[in-house]
């Protein structure tokens, strides 16, 4: 079998794309990469080089490399980390600080943190079992509690956009999920760009047409150093099943998982969910009278009921 | 010497002199999509060859847990 070459230089491929029918070298990926992010941030117009945007980075690997891009890119990027207060085996959530830290020294970027422990009192474990949300993981706490803190601290500090490092894996997962539940509300919000409404900021994922692989590559073809153990907690999660399902399928069928989301950003575009993306606009959010934030409660918002400040 | 590979603390050897990336894949029964070779400090891509005696970092690159 012939070694794999770069489609642009003939020298020894360091990634091999089947689902673009591409291989390109170290130099020529990393190129590649940064060009294809910027074709993104254009195509869904998600920010211009004048608005300030706030990534959210978890020291691993997908949050890097996006912060990396947009820095490369000469967008004005500072990156938010939340300290969940997972421990683990390997003190997870310190650890992940510990790189983003790094990661924005190196740099000499603005890196703002938020220490749930210290916000709220609780870690993120710890408020799961007292509000006995989620069966056996803090997951889906976890969830809220992330996004309601990158909400208020892109208002608090005046970013019109917050940026999270969501990629095609991560999306086909969700649109599968959604899918098989026939969650149709949330298939007619799962976009690569949510506009900014009724107090959320613009939320924009710049790698939705990036493999997890890819953004992988990215990171370590670039030598970024990154939190490589997993959440103690994400074993046996459905978007980790999900995944496996969806790259089963994609070793069989190479693009399949493009195809698959990208089909339905198309179908998307020419109205499929229209009707239900309609009904939404009709959902009535007011400011949560403790945090301000928006919601559909016409008390308190969910985190505020879940969460006692400290 | 064994091709030796390494996935977190999980440690896998390979007695073959030598084999293909996606052999490998294969025999280790672990997914190409969700994982990346690396050969001191080198990403390997499908069609490469690994030799007895080497050392091999498997990178996982599937991560996930809440979506926020």
């Amino acid at each position: 079998m012939t070694s794999i070459k770069c489609r642009s230089c003939a020298e020894r491929a360091a990634i091999r794309m089947r689902q673009h029918r591409l291989s390109l070298c170290k130099d020529h990926y990393i190129e590649w990469f940064i060009e294809q992010t910027e074709r993104a941030v254009k195509k869904y117009r998600m920010f211009t080089r004048q608005e300030r945007i706030l990534v959210a980075v978890s020291g691993g690997k997908d949050s890097l490399a996006l912060w990396d891009v947009l820095w490369k890119l000469e967008y004005q990027a500072d990156g938010l980390y939340i300290n969940l207060g997972i421990a683990g085996e390997d003190n997870y959530s310190d650890e992940s600080e510990r790189f983003a830290r790094e990661f924005a020294e190196e740099r000499g970027l603005t890196l703002k943190v938020v220490n749930v422990a210290e916000m709220y009192g609780e870690t993120i474990p710890q408020i799961s079992r007292r509000a006995h949300r989620g069966r056996f993981k803090p997951c889906s706490t976890c969830g809220m509690v992330k996004r309601h803190e990158m909400n208020r601290v892109a208002r608090d500090l005046g970013y019109p956009v917050l940026a999270t490092a969501h990629n095609l894996d991560d999306e086909a997962a969700i649109l599968f999920g959604n899918v098989m539940m026939w969650q149709t509300d949330l298939l007619a919000r799962q976009s690569p760009v949510l506009e900014e409404s009724g107090g959320f900021v613009r939320k924009v994922k710049p790698f939705v047409r990036f493999y997890e692989r890819e953004t992988a590559a990215y990171t370590l073809l670039r030598g970024i150093p990154y939190i490589e153990e997993e959440c103690p907690h994400a074993e046996g999660s459905k978007q980790l099943q999900n995944k496996a399902l969806i790259n089963k399928m994609e070793e069989e069928q190479p693009g399949l998982k493009l195809a698959f989301y990208v089909g339905f950003l198309n179908a998307k575009e020419q109205g499929a969910f229209s009707g239900l993306s309609e009904a939404e606009k009709e959902v009535v959010l007011t400011p949560c009278p403790n945090c301000g934030q928006p919601t559909t409660n016409s008390g308190l918002c969910a985190f505020c009921r879940m969460v006692k400040p400290a | 010497m064994p091709i030796k590979l390494l996935l977190r603390k999980q440690e896998y050897l390979l007695e073959e002199k030598s084999i293909q990336v996606k052999q490998a894949f294969q025999q280790l029964n672990l997914s190409p999509e969700a994982h990346l070779l690396v050969r001191n400090g080198e990403l390997l891509n499908e069609n490469d060859w690994l030799r007895d005696g080497d050392e091999i970092k498997i990178v996982p690159v599937i991560s996930g847990g809440s979506s926020a």
